[in-house]
C-alpha cells in the first residue's frame, strides 16, 4: 500500500478546507464507509495521497422537509436507512433495494454519498495488468474484446463498457432524488440522473461531481400517493452478487390508464439508468402485459449487446415486464407491497 | 445478527418491512455474507435455530 496523509473532519467547513489544502490535492479523497475505496487502495487502483475523513461529519439525519419530501443526510448508514421508518413507510422501494445489496456488515459501514461514489466492479478496472480506460486513460479497454458476461448494454462507448454496480441508486434515479452538493464554488442540487454519467470519451469520470466537491445530502420528493413499486433484481446468486440486471419500476393506473409510471435499469449502464422511452411509451396507455413488453422492447432497442451479454437484453425486457405486471395485479397497501 | 432480527432490523426477504417470523429463508438471507457456510451450512441454520430458541429476550 502506498503512504498517505489522513485528517477527520468534525464539520462541512473543515472538511472542504483540510481537502484543499491537503499534500497532494489532485489525489486526496473523501473517506466516507471505506467499503469500496479501501478495497480499491488495497489493489493500488486507488492511490490517495490524502484521506480526509468525512464520518463525524453532522450528516447522519434523515429528516422530514415541510414539503412532505425527507432529506438523507450523505452519512446515514445504509443499514439505517434501510430500516428507518419514513423510507420504510413512504419510499418501501429504496428499502427494498438498500436491502438486497451488499451484506449486513457492509450495510452497517457504508454511507448514503459512498453508495453514490461507488466505483465499477469490471473485472479489468479491477486489473492492474490489464488495458482499462477508466483506470488508466488512454490504455484501451480489454473487457470490449474480452470477458464481458457482466457488462453494459445501453449507453457505451468502445471506450468504455463498464456498468454502475449501485442498487440503491436505480431507486433513487426512479424516486426523482436530487442531489445536494457543496465545495469551494458554493452549494448545487444536481438532479439525481444528472449525477452519474455515461462514459462517452473520459470514462475515467464517473460522475458530474467537481474534485472536491462534497456530497452532503440527497432528497426525495414527496411520496405520490398510489404509486405502487418493486425492485426486482436479477443475479447469478440469491445473495451477496451484483446485479446482471436490475428493475426499479413504481405504476399508478387510474380508469384503466396508466397516469405515473417510472422506471429505472441496474446493471445495464455505466449509470443508473432511467427508462424514459418506455415510460413514455406507458404514458396514458392500459397498464397490460402486452404494453408492459412492449414498453420494454422500446426501451431495449437501442441496446448494443457485446459478445458475452446479449441475454441481458431479453432479460432487461422480461425484467421490465415482470415487474410492472405484479404492480398491476398486487393491490397497493398501507405497508409494503410496494405501496408508496 | 440474531440481536438484529429481534430489534426489528428488516432483511432483503422481510415481508412487510418487519421481521416477526425466523424463518429459513431469513436465516440464509442473514448469513449470506456473514458465515461462511460451505459443508456445515444446514448444521450452522440448526444451531442458529436452537441458540435463537434458547436465547433470552
Amino acid at each position: 500500500m502506498n503512504n498517505f496523509t489522513y485528517s477527520s473532519a468534525s464539520d462541512i467547513n473543515s472538511a472542504l478546507k483540510l481537502f484543499s489544502e491537503s499534500p497532494g490535492r489532485n489525489a486526496t479523497r473523501f473517506l466516507a464507509g471505506g467499503t469500496n475505496l479501501i478495497d480499491l487502495m488495497r489493489e493500488g487502483i486507488e492511490q490517495p495521497q490524502s484521506l480526509v475523513d468525512i464520518t463525524r461529519l453532522p450528516l447522519a439525519e434523515v429528516q422530514q422537509l415541510p414539503d412532505g419530501g425527507v432529506r438523507i443526510g450523505a452519512m446515514v448508514r445504509n443499514s439505517h436507512l434501510a430500516a428507518h421508518a419514513l423510507i420504510r413507510e413512504k419510499y418501501p422501494l429504496l428499502s427494498q433495494a438498500i436491502l438486497i445489496g451488499a451484506s449486513a456488515q457492509l450495510r452497517n459501514m457504508a454511507t448514503t454519498g459512498g453508495n453514490l461514489m461507488q466505483r465499477t466492479r469490471c473485472y479489468y478496472f479491477y486489473d492492474g495488468a490489464a488495458a482499462c480506460n477508466k483506470r488508466a486513460p488512454g490504455s484501451g479497454c480489454d473487457a470490449l474484446e474480452g470477458s464481458n458476461r457482466i457488462h453494459a448494454i445501453l449507453g457505451a462507448t468502445r471506450k468504455c463498457v463498464a456498468t454502475h454496480p449501485s442498487d440503491m441508486c436505480v431507486a433513487l434515479a426512479a424516486l426523482d432524488a436530487s442531489v445536494n452538493v457543496t465545495g469551494p464554488s458554493g452549494e448545487r442540487r444536481v438532479p439525481f440522473t444528472d449525477f452519474h454519467r455515461l462514459p462517452g470519451d473520459t470514462p475515467e469520470i464517473d460522475t458530474n461531481l467537481a474534485h472536491g466537491e462534497l456530497i452532503t445530502s440527497i432528497d426525495l420528493p414527496a411520496a405520490s400517493s398510489g404509486l405502487a413499486s418493486t425492485y426486482r433484481k436479477i443475479r447469478d446468486r440469491a445473495s451477496y452478487a451484483f446485479a446482471l440486471v436490475s428493475v426499479a419500476a413504481a405504476l399508478r393506473a387510474e380508469g384503466g390508464r396508466t397516469r405515473d409510471v417510472r422506471l429505472a435499469l441496474g446493471g445495464v449502464a455505466h449509470k443508473p439508468w432511467r427508462a424514459s422511452v418506455a415510460e413514455e411509451f406507458l404514458k396514458d396507455k392500459a397498464p397490460t402485459p402486452d404494453n408492459f413488453s412492449r414498453a420494454a422492447a422500446a426501451e431495449l432497442a437501442q441496446a448494443v449487446p457485446l459478445r458475452h451479454n446479449a441475454f441481458k437484453v431479453e432479460l432487461a425486457k422480461r425484467t421490465i415486464a415482470l415487474a410492472l405486471s405484479a404492480l398491476v395485479t398486487d393491490a397497493p397497501t398501507a405497508n409494503g407491497g410496494g405501496a408508496q | 445478527m440474531l440481536g438484529e432480527f429481534r430489534n426489528g432490523t428488516p432483511s432483503a426477504v422481510t415481508k412487510n418491512g418487519v421481521p416477526n417470523d425466523l424463518s429459513d429463508a431469513e436465516l440464509r438471507e442473514r448469513m449470506s455474507g456473514n458465515l461462511c457456510r460451505c459443508g456445515a451450512y444446514v448444521g450452522i441454520r440448526e444451531a442458529i435455530h436452537q441458540a435463537y430458541g434458547t436465547m433470552k429476550p
